[in-house]
């Protein structure tokens, strides 16, 4: 069953400089699926995901949305199409509770004042639609939160704006075993709730424990994009690792794809 | 030959199949159950005022719709007024839950026990007592309508006789027919298998939710399967089918199973083999031992590590051979194979993708359980509801006859 991605980039390239960091990357997001973007150190997949965010402008390349094309100069235009990033750092206030965390900047107004008790719905029908047991109560402060449940309220944070992607960067990579469980479940259920998710890792088992499709970035460049029922653990190390394995990946170092 | 259902017949079936619409699916309008059922909107305010003048079900306004304009008023299940009692006779502890129409644990008691054999007589006491003790408790005017029970082994399906259950040391036992005496309800009690139980717990409420063919792995001793097929659990001939633990998936050098044959899935997938290939202290067991493996794995012990791999190899090849026998949409994995499974899934899947025939298993979802440690209660709860979903009114005026 294919579905059509709602995001579609070909050919990006990116440069800072004299660096060129990525180089003709094409890559497809499909709604209801969770698509692992994995690569070594410095292959160019925070810069990938800052691009798809708005926060660096794209050099050259198509950025096509929902099957437009479309321009993405800035954060609050990819917030507008329907694209949310969870970046490592969370960006959530330890000294806010967690509705305040999760309007911040984006408060729900009646007249002059807050309507807290509207942002307490949504955020309570947000975190009960993602099946989010963790939470005690959600005037909780933010600063008495694991790790987990941290991650959680950030992810919450992204899908309380009807968003259609959320790119999740490294969600599991400071926590253990019990909250990583937790968060996988939490970022398999986005998708099969619909969303279309990008989860950035470099756990194999977290990637072949939750995705549909793989893609594997290799020196700035998409050295394959492949279904996750049709590869092996060694060949995905090995896409990353030296960009090809098999019959898969990038034909020659010149950047040529089989 | 017999001519075509008659009226009362058809009306007993719509009825049965509302009232589990409900109880599956939970509050939901009436031109939902309409469009569902099939059936014009009239029949349907019919039934729903017939099941609701038996108190199985109750109109009222939804919590919130988000939506302008009146609200059409939403059917939901009386949870309080029917429930079942539901058994689980586990490894290290007991449970005993009662549940309400539409899933709702309503009490629920949980007895640790040693691992080790237990006499059937004294496990039937037990539960029985926490049961009654439940029963007792239990609003007045409440209907408890069928009695299931979940025990780790063999269950004869025409008369619930339990053929065996190692950890328990238990053989041929009437564990059903013990636990209906001392309950003295009046109601038969069902006895299954865990993993099957599972199996349509993960299937109706849980992580295959809408999906018709799903095979559960349940671990916890060993590994118990349940399949769910076209949406039917798959029970063979005479109800012993899915012991997907007890596959052989390496006969030749494998290593003894408890059953008394070689290279059993359990024995080479199971917890004493991942304990084992982890060096672990023999005298520790059960799901904090195999989280002990998992996370010393995660923080990069390498003989964690390598016995991991080693049993995600052996459960991809034994999910392989289920995925070009089964062709399942979802495999669900469930007890201490969730973490097994988290924590190898890049081994399970390796080992699927390169055993498994590519039409059966590009579509292939690998799912960890979503009811946790409950589902196999759940799963005995919806085989002790069964009846009154088929004839809703008739099984409410036997218990109504019996409580009188």
């Amino acid at each position: 069953m294919t579905t059509t991605p709602i995001l579609r980039l070909r050919g990006i390239d990116k440069s800072f400089g004299a660096v060129q960091v990525l180089h003709d990357v094409s890559f497809d997001v499909r709604p209801g699926e969770v698509t692992a973007l994995v690569g070594d150190n410095g292959a160019g997949k925070s810069t990938l995901v800052k691009c798809i965010g708005g926060i660096h402008p794209i050099d050259g390349g198509e950025y096509w949305f929902d099957g437009e094309r479309v321009q993405v100069h800035s954060p609050r235009e990819a917030a507008a199409l329907g694209v949310e990033i969870v970046y490592q750092d969370l960006a959530l206030c330890d000294n806010l509770d967690i509705v305040q965390n999760m309007f911040l900047g984006r408060e729900k107004r009646r007249g002059l004042v807050l309507d807290d008790t509207t942002m307490e719905e949504m955020a309570a029908r947000t975190l009960e639609g993602l099946s989010v047991r963790t939470v005690t109560s959600i005037r909780q402060q933010v600063s008495s939160l694991s790790g987990g449940q941290r991650q959680t309220v950030a992810i919450a944070k992204a899908v309380l704006w009807n968003s259609k992607v959320v790119v999740l960067d490294e969600p599991t990579a400071a926590l253990g075993v019990a909250q990583t469980a937790q968060v996988l479940e939490l970022v398999r259920r986005l998708a099969d709730n619909g969303l279309a998710v990008v989860l950035i890792s470099h756990n194999m088992n977290d990637v072949f424990a939750v995705s549909d499709r793989i893609a594997a970035l290799y020196l700035g460049r998409m050295a394959a994009q492949v279904s996750t029922s049709d590869v092996t653990y060694s060949q995905v190390v090995e896409l990353i690792t030296s960009g090809r394995s098999g019959d898969l990946g990038l034909a020659h170092s010149n950047g040529v794809t089989a | 030959m017999k001519a075509g259902p008659s009226q009362e017949e058809i009306r007993r079936h719509n009825l049965g199949t509302l009232l589990r619409h409900v109880h599956i699916g939970g509050s939901m309008s009436r031109a939902v159950l309409a469009e569902r059922m099939g059936l014009n909107r009239s029949t349907i305010l019919g039934l729903v005022s017939e099941l609701g003048a038996a108190g199985l079900v109750r109109e009222e306004l939804p919590r919130e719709t988000g939506r302008a304009g009146r609200p059409s008023l939403v059917v939901r299940p009386e949870s309080d007024r029917v429930y079942v009692l539901a058994f689980d006779v586990g490894v290290d502890r007991m449970s005993a839950a009662r549940i309400g129409l539409g899933g709702v644990f309503l009490d629920r008691r949980e007895i640790p026990v040693l691992p080790g054999p237990r006499d059937a007589g004294k496990v039937a006491e037990v539960l029985a007592g926490c049961a009654l003790d439940m029963v007792g408790a239990a609003r007045r005017g409440t209907h408890c309508v069928g009695v299931a029970a979940a025990v780790r082994g063999t269950v004869r399906r025409s008369d619930g006789l339990v053929r065996a259950a190692p950890y328990l040391g238990w053989e041929d036992e009437e564990f059903g027919e013990d636990l209906m005496r001392r309950l003295g309800l009046g109601l038969p009690v069902s006895v299954g298998n865990e993993a099957s139980l599972g199996a349509l717990a993960e299937h109706l409420r849980g992580a295959g939710t809408g999906c018709q063919d799903l095979v559960y792995l349940h671990g916890d001793i060993g590994i118990g399967g349940g399949v769910v097929t076209g949406g039917q659990l798959l029970g063979g001939d005479c109800g012993y089918g899915g012991e997907i633990g007890h596959m052989v998936v390496n006969p030749r050098d494998g290593r003894p199973c408890g059953c008394g044959a070689r290279g059993c899935l359990e024995a080479e997938a199971g917890e004493r083999a991942l304990l084992e290939a982890a060096r672990r202290d023999p005298s520790s067991t059960g799901r904090e031992a195999v989280h002990a493996v998992v996370e010393a794995a995660d923080r990069g012990d390498i003989v964690a590590r390598a016995a991991l791999r080693d049993v995600g190899d052996w459960l991809g090849i034994g999910v392989a051979n289920l995925v070009n026998v089964l062709n399942p949409r979802t495999v669900v994995f469930g007890g201490t194979l969730r973490e097994v499974f988290l924590g190898a899934a890049a081994q399970i899947r390796s080992r699927i993708n390169r055993l498994a025939l590519t039409a059966s298993r590009e579509n292939l979802r690998l799912r960890v359980g979503e009811l946790g440690d409950d589902a196999v209660l759940v799963g005995a709860a919806e085989l002790a509801f069964s009846e009154i979903l088929v004839g809703p009114l008739e099984t409410l005026a036997r218990a109504g006859a019996r409580t009188a």
